[in-house]
């Protein structure tokens, strides 16, 4: 036990510092490709213009690509990253299921009745945009469960039918307002602005999820060890003077806020809050004090990648994130079902 | 049918047309409305974009090949009278394009035909976007409107769509292309088709229309026009009206409900996408004729089934030539 935490600490220094260097390299990849064919020299001399070091002349749409598109969608994936990854890592723990990931408390199946309560019924007489909308379906969906799961203190299972539940009831009011006052167009077009793209993504979208991000990142830090004791059960935890129901609900709370926000800023992007916790407890161990912010700059990464190869497959055209990250995320999640099965 | 306002409109029109053929030249910088937002133009666009294929067709039909860089959005093939101009103009994908690959032709004015390509729920490009860069950009009034008056984007009509607002949106990019005359001229030839269309055909309400656009599967709900879109506008010219009067602009009904409406005619679309078997007109046509119900339905029985570029049944240019295809149909039926 106490080889394998030590090797888990080296192993979580080490981890912190390839993936930082690698959400480095792959920000900057990011910033460099793209289908305006822009030299590098360039792009480097937009980024030292920005910062104030150099005042290079570059043209005006080139210096926009470079920092207002691919910067701002570069920084934007990697926070969803990190933030799915950290809400998977949390969900998995406190409800101690490892098939648990963010949209488990409903929130996506909110933001779609919410999106469509915008696109088909008008809500809002188009003053409210489809992110607001998306944003209030989703808190309407996570305050459903919470209120059906009594707070969290019903326990792990009872919070997870209740998330299904939501689900369920979210699905088939989409459902219901498409059939009955929508048509195939407006289907078409829920779904897809539900199926995850970053195309629509600027600084303001950066600015707020950051802000939302750290506020997360604080409070999952500052409750970091109570989810160590979570997994041992809410006995134990209550037996080491955690106040297992209050703990409980705030970080249902902020794992919903975050995945709400980038649920509604980018649709929702299946199996990164699923598989990025896995597979980083499984190279540094299940401490959350170093679990949590190496899952972080894992998810960064990856969504980072991620969003490079959604961009770069098709020309003129880019795949929707979500087919990339499931493409990759769906061998691991079959990896996941096969130690499951064997460990078993 | 009566024949004589048929060719006193077609006089009066020949009148008409050399009045409007001349136009003012535009004195830049030109400040429009464009839907709730101003835009200047300070000088003839020489390398615009067109996202959505109405846009590009309309400015194709101005003569403006040379001054357009690039296009995008596609949902169907290019109007074949438009197949020689547009083979010079760069179409950067049929789908959605991304806004960097918009950028890459350096765009001097960009014109869009939906605010899923151009707005601030678009994936694609937001109008701010543009402005940043001093790049102005329009958006088909047609669709702003819908969005003012329906309380959604695409949602549903209170009122039977008509060729007004395509009218103004042919004569804004005329104007801000400098050639107002050329627009004039395109007006007055599509109001021209429209009465021609209206005095052929008598006022009967009891004539209806059925517009078939597709289905998933044979037997599944279809997707039909609605009573107040485009398919609607077509009915009316062709002295009827659209057998569904459901108000959303593309309902699913199923057969049951389609037997009910009874219809005079189906039209049947073709659909130039590859999606479903029911995309083509034959295959619909094999389905109504073969199904043991529907082929008892009286249109069909009688052979009043049409065909028709599904194109047509978007509110675009197309519009007016999707009733011509049907009225030729109709006089064949009725051995003109």
């Amino acid at each position: 036990m106490s080889v394998s935490a030590h090797r888990g600490r080296g192993g979580f220094a080490a981890l912190l510092m390839i993936a930082t260097a690698a959400l480095t390299v792959a920000v900057a990849l990011a910033v460099s490709i793209g289908e305006m064919r822009i030299p590098l020299a360039t792009v480097g001399l937009s980024a030292t213009n920005h910062l104030g070091w150099t005042d290079a002349q570059i043209s005006r749409i080139q210096d926009s690509v470079i920092w207002d598109l691919r910067l701002s969608r570069a920084l934007v994936a990697a926070l969803c990253g990190a933030g799915l990854a950290i809400c998977g890592a949390i969900l998995q723990s406190l409800l101690r299921n490892t098939l648990a990931e963010p949209y488990v408390l409903g929130v996506s199946a909110g933001a779609s009745t919410g999106a469509v309560a915008v696109i088909i019924l008008g809500v809002g007489a188009g003053t409210v945009s489809l992110s607001a909308g998306a944003f209030a379906g989703a808190l309407a969906a996570f305050a459903f469960v919470a209120l059906l799961s009594d707070g969290g203190r019903g326990g792990p299972d009872r919070t997870i039918l209740a998330g299904v539940a939501a689900a369920q009831l979210f699905n088939a009011l989409t459902a219901y307002v498409v059939t009955t006052s929508g048509n195939a167009q407006q289907a078409r077009d829920v779904m897809f602005w539900l199926l995850g793209s970053f195309g629509g993504v600027r600084w303001p979208e950066f600015q707020l999820l950051a802000v939302v991000m750290l506020i997360g990142l604080v409070v999952c830090i500052w409750y970091a060890h109570a989810l160590d004791a979570f997994t041992f059960g809410d006995d134990a935890a209550a037996s080491m003077g955690i106040a297992v129901g209050r703990v409980r609900i705030v970080l249902f709370a902020t794992t919903a806020l975050i995945t709400a926000t980038i649920v509604s800023m980018v649709g929702s992007i299946g199996f990164v809050g699923l598989v990025v916790p896995h597979a980083v407890r499984f190279l540094i161990g299940p401490g959350h004090m170093r679990l949590l912010p190496a899952c972080a700059v894992v998810g960064a990464v990856f969504m980072v990648l991620a969003d490079i190869v959604s961009r770069s497959v098709m020309t003129q055209q880019t795949l929707p994130i979500g087919i990339v990250t499931a493409l990759v995320g769906v061998p691991c999640f079959s990896l996941i079902l096969y130690r499951a099965r064997a460990t078993a | 049918m009566h024949q004589p306002p048929r060719f006193i409109l077609a006089a009066l029109a020949c009148l008409a047309a050399p009045a409007t053929l001349w136009a003012e030249p535009t004195q830049y910088p030109l400040t429009l409305e464009n839907c709730g937002v101003e835009i200047t133009i300070e000088q003839a666009p020489q390398n615009a974009v067109a996202l959505g294929q109405n846009s590009a067709e309309i400015l194709l039909m101005l003569g403006l090949q040379d001054r357009l860089a690039a296009s995008a959005f596609w949902p169907t093939k290019v109007l074949p009278e438009l197949e020689e101009a547009n083979a010079a103009v760069e179409i950067l994908t049929v789908e959605q394009p991304t806004l960097e690959g918009i950028l890459t032709k350096e765009p001097d004015f960009v014109a869009a035909q939906l605010p899923l390509l151009l707005g601030d729920d678009s994936k694609v490009a937001k109008r701010q976007d543009f402005a940043d860069l001093g790049i102005p950009s329009y958006l088909s009034p047609g669709i702003c409107n819908t969005r003012d008056d329906a309380g959604d984007i695409y949602g549903s009509r209170d009122q039977l769509w008509n060729m007004d607002l395509l009218y103004q949106e042919i004569d804004e990019l005329s104007r801000i292309f400098d050639v107002a005359d050329r627009g004039q001229a395109l007006i007055a030839d599509f109001r021209k088709r429209e009465a021609d269309l209206r005095a052929r055909f008598d006022r009967d309400d009891d004539t209806t229309f059925l517009f078939w656009f597709s289905s998933p599967s044979a037997g599944e709900d279809a997707y039909l026009g609605g009573k107040n879109g485009a398919s609607g506008f077509i009915a009316d010219l062709l002295g009827g009206r659209n057998a569904i009067t459901t108000e959303a602009e593309w309902p699913t009904v199923g057969w049951e409900g389609i037997i009910a409406a009874d219809p005079t005619y189906i039209v049947a679309a073709s659909l130039d996408r590859d999606r479903w078997d029911l995309d083509r007109a034959d295959n619909k046509i094999a389905f109504l004729e073969s199904d043991p119900s529907v082929s008892q339905m009286p249109a069909v029985q009688q052979g009043h089934i049409l065909t028709m570029n599904g194109a047509a049944m978007n509110p675009t240019i197309r519009t007016i030539y999707g009733a011509e295809e049907l009225a030729r149909q109709l006089d064949a039926l009725q051995g003109k």
